[in-house]
């Protein structure tokens, strides 16, 4: 022990470190606008493969692939600049990816159910509208998950969370 | 097993906050070491070659087609010197509420640990 620290100026110094591993985890997480993006771009694929006008599909599929590389490469990249440690938040991978599985079998299960009453019931358009209301969960969904997320990895970090 | 020790060198605020940010990063880009840590290039360029030379950074510069990319991150002994440092920090603030019994609101008495959760600042196994 240091005898010329004082004990608020050691907790505060703690403080500062948990602060500065919450800031690096928080700024690893998915932004809000990823969702968004997402969203958008898979109710445009919708409605384009739904139509199926002429090249219109393979136009969407396009658009699609082109506009996933771009957000996912975004999302990447700002990650790469300080992505955190493994060992940050020992334990949490399995729950995190357990999470996110169940997270996507939800939307998935929206869009389906969604989709099939829609059909059933004779309305035109079926598969853009399920699609449209399983984005705007996964879009609301996404963003809720990612905040539980940083919350628990703050907290099993021991960050100030 | 790891030793509380006190660390001059990494206490100083600017580095403190600096090293924590490493510690919990593998490589940093320079640039987001610079924002998160809200320094000046120059200012940033000199805490980092204290701790280059005190051998608790490693400095890395590539090239990404014809801009620079510098990056930095913590090395072994830099991570050791850090984790112990934690330690003799929280040594420090448990002597205290050792000694007196703990207010309310103060850091100590704020027990993550009763929480089921590490210290704020615990240093990861």
């Amino acid at each position: 022990m240091n005898d010329q620290i004082e004990p608020a100026d050691a907790a505060r110094a703690l403080s500062e470190i948990g602060w500065r591993r919450e800031q690096v985890i928080r700024r690893a997480a998915i932004p809000g606008w990823y969702w968004w993006a997402t969203a958008v771009l898979t109710i445009a694929l919708s409605a384009a493969v739904e139509s199926g006008r002429g090249a219109l599909p393979w136009i969407g599929i396009a658009f699609f692939t082109a506009g996933s590389l771009v957000i996912s490469g975004l999302v990447s990249r700002a990650l790469r600049g300080a992505a955190p440690r493994r060992d940050l938040a020992p334990g949490s991978v399995p729950r995190l990816l357990a999470g996110m599985a169940a997270f996507l079998a939800a939307v998935l299960g929206v869009a389906l159910a969604t989709g099939l009453s829609l059909k059933a019931a004779g309305v035109p358009y079926p598969g853009t509208i399920a699609s449209a209301v399983a984005m705007v969960v996964f879009a609301a969904g996404g963003q809720m998950l990612m905040r539980y997320h940083t919350a628990f990895l703050v907290r099993r970090s021991g960050g100030r969370g | 097993m790891i030793t509380p020790r006190f660390d001059e060198l990494i206490h100083a605020p600017t580095r403190l906050s600096l090293v924590a940010f490493l510690a919990a990063t593998g490589w940093a880009d320079f640039a987001v070491l610079r924002d998160s840590v809200g320094l000046s290039d120059s200012a940033l360029s000199k805490q980092l070659t204290t701790l280059e030379d005190a051998g608790y950074a490693e400095i890395r510069k590539a090239f990404v087609g014809k801009r620079p990319r510098t990056s930095a991150r913590l090395t072994a002994d830099g991570r050791t010197a850090f984790d112990r440092h934690v330690l003799a920090l929280q040594e420090i603030v448990a002597g205290a509420a050792g000694r007196w019994p703990s207010p309310a609101g103060h850091p100590s008495s704020r027990s993550a640990a009763s929480d089921g959760e590490p210290a704020p600042g615990g240093v990861s196994p």
